[in-house]
């Protein structure tokens, strides 16, 4: 890495950050906790702070990592998106809104768990713009709603594919 | 696309699929839970509290001493049982309330005083011990925890709930019992037979049809994605609490009552909570007091936050049943006795109500026409995690027992188990066959395929080595108006801004269960004439104390009718307002006036007329202000009925259960949310199937210590796991009032237990009746039949 040792720098979400070590951060500090606590970053939730639960999920270099079990330092110099990049009209994040399709219920209840699972199946959008149900369902296993909206959010996910799809012909 | 759910009366708004009006701040991130306000960046100067945890299930602080830990640099405070203040605390419990604000002398259960805040005395790992310490991070308040030198007694402990009632058992609260563990009997109830209606035991030994069935429901934990916190900040003598508890007029009783503090000094404020299902009974929590002391103390914002191991603070309360029934050889039921053996934890709370006043619901909304029936229960203290509420409290453990013995008479009787029910069941004030629970058996037999249902063991082999079964139970649903009228008057207000918007506080705390959504749907139904829709109301999602009208606790599965219930009534009072503001401009008396749709006209005339907004705009442009305050309907209406179908495979080979289709049915009388309450129905079978088979709290026995208090080894269904559930909502029953509904959010876990108990006899002929239905239960149950065959066919070829 090209920084000197007491820095680490982090992209996140477009902006490149400068970090002190011992100062802004110690070398112990989860991503989550740099990310929420610090820099006030709320939309990740720390659910299980064990790797658990994927409420904590953000996107690093294209792939859906959980926060909680990230060092902040292991975050030098790569590119971090949270929720809050993501936008209201953000094709995901319009889905998980609006789901309210007969059968199926709602993507979210308490919500807690939503952001988590909008960053995991926004990752998975991003590798694979048609997933089938059953990719749907294995991408996002590693995510728990306890409100257990799953067949919702299933559904969500591939109206969100279905949107970003016809947002990208328009485009 | 699945066929939707059809109302029987049409409403604009109420009843309708449609996204949640929370849907678009919670998926985007922007919704402020608890978690996301209790931050140092928020709160200058916070710190951070942490409590001593038992690290034996019984002991007793001998001696402590805190001083190495106050040295430690970052530590601001330690806060002991041995500090005057808190040794001066009113012993408590934490289930002062069923589901209304009420005060420390009309506590729900006042002969069970078995906790005191900070105390000395440890009953079960994790127990909150006599030391809490302030500091400036979390680490170093952990790091404080572990300098305190302390001395404990350590007492001999007692995990089963039959063994804690042997004589010699270590007593666990003398000051409860000073003889033994039994839990002194209800004080809403005569004797621990609590029901003994004609001579049951003497009419089961005479039927000509007659069972006996056990069944043990474990220990549940809630597991909701957020933890509890609470964060407490004085300024002056003004307090405000900030909490992921879900009742805020009763936590300021709470704090107030057992600090002496006038209520206009306390401020209790519930943002957005990460799920609740009644976790921790209520808001009477230890940490409420003793942070609220610590932070006074210090002068300084003090947070308590749970980590997740702390927050397997509670649980749904053990029970094991014994169920026995007696029928006539045509399937009349002649006779029905429950014996119960509750397992309480180490403190009451609200397990007393989980044996003996929800089954007495029961009797009373589904056995009331069994002439005779006997109930009958003892409670135990254990050191184990306390039991209480869980989505319902003591629902699932009963319908445990009476669905595995509805299926064992059936067959006992070779009669249809649907059949038998729709024969035999119906609430006190209802008449057999029941209307909603005709209708809702068969909907879901229909749904499910009942007819395919084989004898128990003969279906045949998929896949080498797996059976399929079919199963089903029922209950009835909880709770209808009349059954919250203790709530007493539910209060909301509603303010139109001159621009035909509105802002209605309609104070509860948001916990996800879609309440918030049918009260905004409630309220644009009643202010259609205006012309507006849910998209043109702001629903206040923050239950603040300051803002004066009392919140209704999230529970009893009954926000989204209880408010609800209160908008016509608002709407009323804004239409008197608006039509009388409109008359002088139209030089009309009020009741000359009428208004549809945003505009007001004088009746006949419709070219005469003015709209809300220029009526506004022509005059001072001060808001139209309503408050209600009012009672629900009293009438006694009884109660629909909810079902329960699964199909069910079972792997011969490896034991393992797996839910293949649920169908779950609900007559709530009116659907006030479709997407909501099919969002329930489906969520439900997330924590029934979760607790049915996989989850379980797993204790070392030779130490006491929980092992599992973690979501690796405390295993919640993922996507993975879940099953393609069926969502069925119907019309049927009906109570009292605008809506008549009667509340399904508890009630969708109730039955799933039970129907999958019988949908795994169904497949392999065995029952297996002790919940979780794990795969050792299972091969140890197909061993234990395969022994048994070879004999009982032997006997039946002597025969």
């Amino acid at each position: 890495m090209e920084n000197s040792t007491d820095r680490i720098r982090i992209k996140i979400n477009g902006t490149w950050h400068d970090f002190e070590l011992d100062r802004d951060i110690r070398p112990a500090d989860t991503l989550a906790y740099l990310l929420k606590e610090k820099m006030g970053l709320t939309g990740l939730k720390v659910a299980c702070d064990q790797g658990a639960c994927g409420a904590c999920t953000v996107i690093m270099d294209g792939e859906a990592v959980l926060s909680c079990m990230t060092l902040a330092v292991e975050a030098d110099g790569h590119d971090i998106v949270t929720i809050e990049d993501l936008g209201e009209n953000d094709p995901v994040v319009e889905s998980f809104a609006e789901q309210c399709e007969p059968g199926y219920g709602t993507a979210m209840q308490c919500g807690f768990c939503t952001p988590g699972f909008v960053m995991t199946a926004k990752a998975l959008l991003d590798e694979n713009p048609n997933p089938t149900l059953e990719e749907v369902r294995e991408a996002l296993s590693g995510n728990l709603c306890r409100c257990g909206c799953y067949a919702a959010i299933a559904q969500a996910v591939l109206a969100a594919a279905k949107k970003m799809k016809a947002k990208g012909t328009k485009e | 696309m699945r066929k939707g759910f059809k109302t029987r009366n049409e409403h604009r708004y109420v009843g309708s699929y449609r996204p949640r009006v929370d849907g678009r701040e919670k998926a985007s991130g922007k919704a402020e839970f608890f978690d996301d306000i209790a931050l140092k960046i928020r709160f200058p100067g916070l710190l951070y509290a942490k409590i001593l945890r038992s690290p034996y299930p019984h002991a007793r602080i001998k001696h402590c001493d805190v001083r190495k830990a106050e040295k430690l640099p970052g530590v601001k405070a330690i806060l002991t049982y041995e500090d005057p203040e808190i040794a001066a605390l009113k012993p408590t419990n934490f289930a002062w309330t069923p589901f209304f604000s009420i005060s420390y002398d009309r506590m729900l259960w006042p002969t069970y005083k078995d906790r005191k805040i900070l105390s000395d005395h440890v009953c079960w790992v994790g127990d909150e011990a006599g030391v809490v310490v302030a500091a400036e991070s979390e680490n170093i308040a952990d790091h404080a925890l572990k300098l305190i030198d302390i001395e404990w007694d350590i007492l001999p402990y007692v995990l089963d709930p039959g063994e804690a009632l042997k004589p010699g058992a270590p007593v666990i609260h003398p000051e409860i019992n000073p003889d033994g563990n039994k839990i002194p009997t209800s004080p809403y109830s005569e004797s621990d037979t609590f029901i003994n209606r004609g001579d049951a035991e003497k009419a089961w030994t005479e039927a000509e049809a007659a069972i006996s069935v056990t069944a043990h429901y474990h220990n549940a934990e809630h597991a909701c994605l957020g933890t509890r916190g609470c964060l407490m900040n004085w300024k002056g003598d003004e307090l405000t609490c900030w909490t992921s508890y879900y009742q805020a007029d009763q936590t300021r009783m709470h704090i107030t009552q057992m600090l002496d503090l006038p209520l206009d000094k306390v401020r209790v404020i519930n943002p957005y909570i990460g799920g609740s299902f009644g976790r921790g009974n209520m808001g009477e929590q230890g940490f409420f007091i003793f942070l609220a002391i610590l932070a006074k103390r210090i002068g300084r914002p003090v947070l308590h936050k749970y980590t997740r191991r702390e927050d397997f603070h509670d649980t749904r309360t053990a029970v094991s049943y014994e169920c026995k029934m007696g029928a006539t050889k045509n399937g009349t039921i002649t006779a029905c006795c429950f014996k119960s053996l509750g397992d309480s934890g180490a403190y009451v709370d609200h397990s007393m109500a989980a044996v003996d006043f929800v089954p007495k619901e029961f009797a009373e909304e589904t056995l009331a026409h069994v002439p005779n029936l006997k109930m009958e229960t003892v409670l135990a203290y254990t050191n184990k995690i306390p039991g209480g509420c869980m989505r319902g409290i003591g629902n699932n453990q009963v319908n445990l027992a009476f669905g595995i013995a509805i299926d064992a008479l059936a067959q006992k009787v070779g009669m249809d188990p649907i059949e038998l029910c729709i024969t035999n069941f119906s609430h006190e004030w209802g008449t057999i066959p029941d209307k909603s629970l005709k209708a809702v058996l068969q909907e879901g037999a229909k749904r499910i395929g009942w007819t395919k249902r084989h004898k128990p063991c003969e279906g045949h082999f998929y896949e080498g080595t797996k059976k399929r079964g079919l199963g089903f139970s029922f209950h009835n649903s909880w709770h209808a108006a009349w059954q919250e009228l203790p709530r007493g008057h539910i209060q909301v207000s509603i303010k139109v801004n001159p621009d035909g918007t509105v802002i209605l506080d309609a104070p509860t705390a948001e916990t996800g269960p879609g309440s918030n959504s049918c009260i905004v749907f409630a309220c644009a139904e009643a202010l259609s004439f205006l012309g507006i829709g849910p998209d043109d109301i702001q629903w206040i999602s923050k239950t603040d104390t300051q803002r004066g009208l009392k919140d209704q606790v999230q529970t009893d599965s009954g926000i989204s009718y209880c408010h609800a219930e209160m908008m016509p009534r608002a709407g009323a009072k804004v239409k008197e307002q608006i039509l009388e503001l409109a008359a002088p401009h139209l030089k009309v008396t009020p009741d000359e006036l009428d208004i549809e749709e945003g505009r007001i006209s004088v009746k006949g005339k419709p070219d005469k007329g003015l709209t809300v907004t220029e009526l506004f705009w022509k005059g001072d442009l001060v808001p139209i202000l309503v408050t209600v305050s009012e009672t629900l309907p009293d009438e006694v209406t009884g109660t629909p009925f909810c079902a329960t179908f699964v199909e069910v495979e079972v792997d011969t080979e490896i034991g393992e259960v797996k839910v293949l289709k649920s169908v779950v049915i609900h007559d709530p009388g009116t659907v006030m949310y479709a997407s909501g309450a099919e969002g329930q129905q489906i969520g439900g079978q997330a924590m029934a199937i979760g607790e049915s088979l996989t989850e379980e709290i797993i204790y070392d026995q030779a130490t006491g210590v929980p092992l599992n208090f973690n979501w690796v080894d405390y295993k919640i269904p993922t996507m993975l796991e879940f099953p393609d559930v069926e969502p069925v909502l119907m019309e049927e029953w009906r109570g009292a009032g605008e809506y008549g509904a009667c509340g399904i959010g508890e009630s969708v876990t109730t039955c799933a237990p039970a129907a999958i108990a019988n949908a795994i006899h169904n497949a392999i002929g065995v029952r297996v009746n002790e919940m979780p239905f794990k795969p050792e239960k299972i091969l140890k149950a197909l061993q234990n039949k395969a022994k048994d065959e070879p004999a009982a066919k032997v006997m039946a070829d002597l025969e």
